[in-house]
């Protein structure tokens, strides 16, 4: 299903008109489509970019904050990333209302989960749980889908750490690297490009190129700290850390990517001489 | 024999300048029977605040996880440490929810919070099994021992105790409470919380 939204999708937008299967999200289209799941992916890809990174010791969120305007006092300690349970974070692509209620769904399993067993809920299982209540509101109930993507970074005993991308349809996959929102295709490709599978990635460098890969994708030139949120998840005496970085923290990581572009410009251009 | 006797337990709170301490007895038992020496019955919330459950043991564990649970929650929600005071509204309303049909406990909450003017102010309330609420600024208890544990710590309790002095009064009455108690005993744990540490310490105790 993903591999033909973001394949076919953006043609189809500008010189589709209201299609007669569009209006229900419970009937299938003649080819087989689902316009509401579509069109809810499609507010997706017009909201801040968000991307995430699975490295040998850790994983990486880091998204783009849409600051509309300077009047805004935000209280909460972020707007795009959440924390789900001591060991399982997410970020969040789409239209923040409905991500608020899948996040409470996903706090409150993952508390029912612990008092069942005693135990934190693998992340697989958290998902799936996500995905079977996204996956009901494209079948029964004539309720729209959430318009939300989430990237859901954790750590497991059963399987260490682990990074899922689950849309609004309902599907997941687990990944490597994953970018969505907007210009995700671009993101997507650099990240395919740039990720280091055999020599395995280390945190520093999963942040750095989850900078460069937000930076290249943002609308704007310069990164800037008040423009972007990072968070890392990693192992510390064996408990899972979440943690958002401070904005000096976020600052020396501009400074050491751009200073990282600067050398590898200066090597493209000694090379070619 | 009362369901609140079932297990048999004692737990007791103290305040001190600006620290508080709270212990137990470890005893495991059925009726006359004892089965273990290692039962916990105080549980952490937090750094600066713990809660001590007194009563039918599997009803303690029970509303251990579920004090658990929605503290958890609240945390994730407010990203921020539940204060021992709301967090002692919380117990109580839980367990009127279950009025008729209670828990058969006896918790005692134990921490510190900080007021408009002052920090890290010691904070101690017990409630009855269906949420009655009962603060003081001295000492709580609960258990099967209540009736020694009140005199014991009515003869020793002074206020504004340094939090070795705290440690030492709560032991002794803990200890000399429990020998008067069948029910009780076997052991005794004792939590001290200041405000940079708690410090733990598991007092040798009369194994009868």
């Amino acid at each position: 299903y993903q591999r033909r939204v973001h394949g076919d999708f953006t043609s189809n937008t500008s010189t589709n008109m209201a299609s007669r299967y569009d209006s229900r999200t419970t009937i299938f289209s003649p080819e087989g489509r689902l316009y509401q799941v579509e069109y809810a992916m499609a507010a997706i890809s017009q909201a801040g970019a968000a991307v995430g990174i699975l490295a040998k010791d850790g994983v990486v969120l880091a998204a783009e904050k849409r600051i509309t305007s300077k009047l805004l006092d935000q209280r909460k300690s972020t707007e795009k990333m959440y924390k789900i349970d001591d060991h399982i974070s997410c970020a969040v692509a789409g239209i923040t209302s409905d991500a608020n209620i899948l996040i409470n769904h996903a706090r409150l399993e993952a508390q029912r989960y612990f008092y069942a067993y005693k135990e934190p809920i693998p992340a697989e299982q958290l998902l799936m749980r996500i995905c079977d209540l996204k996956q009901g509101y494209t079948q029964f109930g004539g309720l729209r889908p959430f318009g939300v993507s989430f990237l859901f970074a954790g750590w497991d005993e059963h399987y260490g750490f682990q990074l899922y991308h689950s849309d609004p349809s309902g599907n997941y996959g687990g990944w490597k690297a994953k970018a969505i929102g907007a210009n995700n295709q671009s993101a997507n490709s650099l990240l395919k490009d740039n990720y280091d599978e055999d020599s395995s990635m280390s945190l520093d460098d999963a942040l750095l190129l989850g900078l460069k890969v937000l930076s290249k994708s943002m609308d704007t030139t310069a990164p800037t700290p008040d423009k972007l949120e990072f968070a890392t998840v990693t192992r510390v005496a064996g408990r899972v850390i979440y943690h958002v970085l401070t904005k000096e923290e976020l600052e020396s990581l501009i400074k050491k990517g751009e200073s990282m572009l600067k050398e590898e410009a200066a090597k493209e251009s000694g090379g070619d001489i | 024999m009362s369901i609140m006797e079932y297990n048999g337990s004692a737990v007791v709170a103290m305040t001190g300048k600006n620290c508080v301490a709270i212990a137990s007895d470890m005893r495991y038992g059925i009726r006359m029977q004892t089965l273990a020496a290692d039962m916990r019955k105080i549980f952490k919330m937090h750094d600066q605040l713990f809660v001590g459950i007194s009563g039918l043991a599997t009803d303690m564990q029970t509303v251990e996880q579920k004090l658990r649970f929605r503290t958890k929650l609240y945390e994730l929600r407010e990203e921020r440490n539940i204060k021992p005071s709301v967090f002692a509204n919380m117990v109580s309303s839980m367990l009127y929810e279950r009025r008729f049909g209670p828990y058969f406990i006896e918790p005692v909450i134990c921490g510190l919070e900080d007021k408009k003017d002052q920090k890290n102010v010691p904070f101690i309330c017990t409630t009855d099994l269906i949420g009655a609420q009962c603060f003081t600024n001295d000492f709580l208890v609960a258990g099967t021992t209540t009736d020694q544990l009140y005199g014991v710590c009515e003869a020793m309790y002074k206020p504004d105790m340094e939090p070795e002095d705290l440690f030492e009064t709560i032991s002794q009455c803990l200890l000399a409470a429990v020998d008067r108690d069948c029910l009780s005993g076997w052991g005794a744990i004792v939590h001290v919380i200041t405000p940079d540490q708690v410090i733990t310490r598991e007092l040798k105790s009369r194994q009868d």
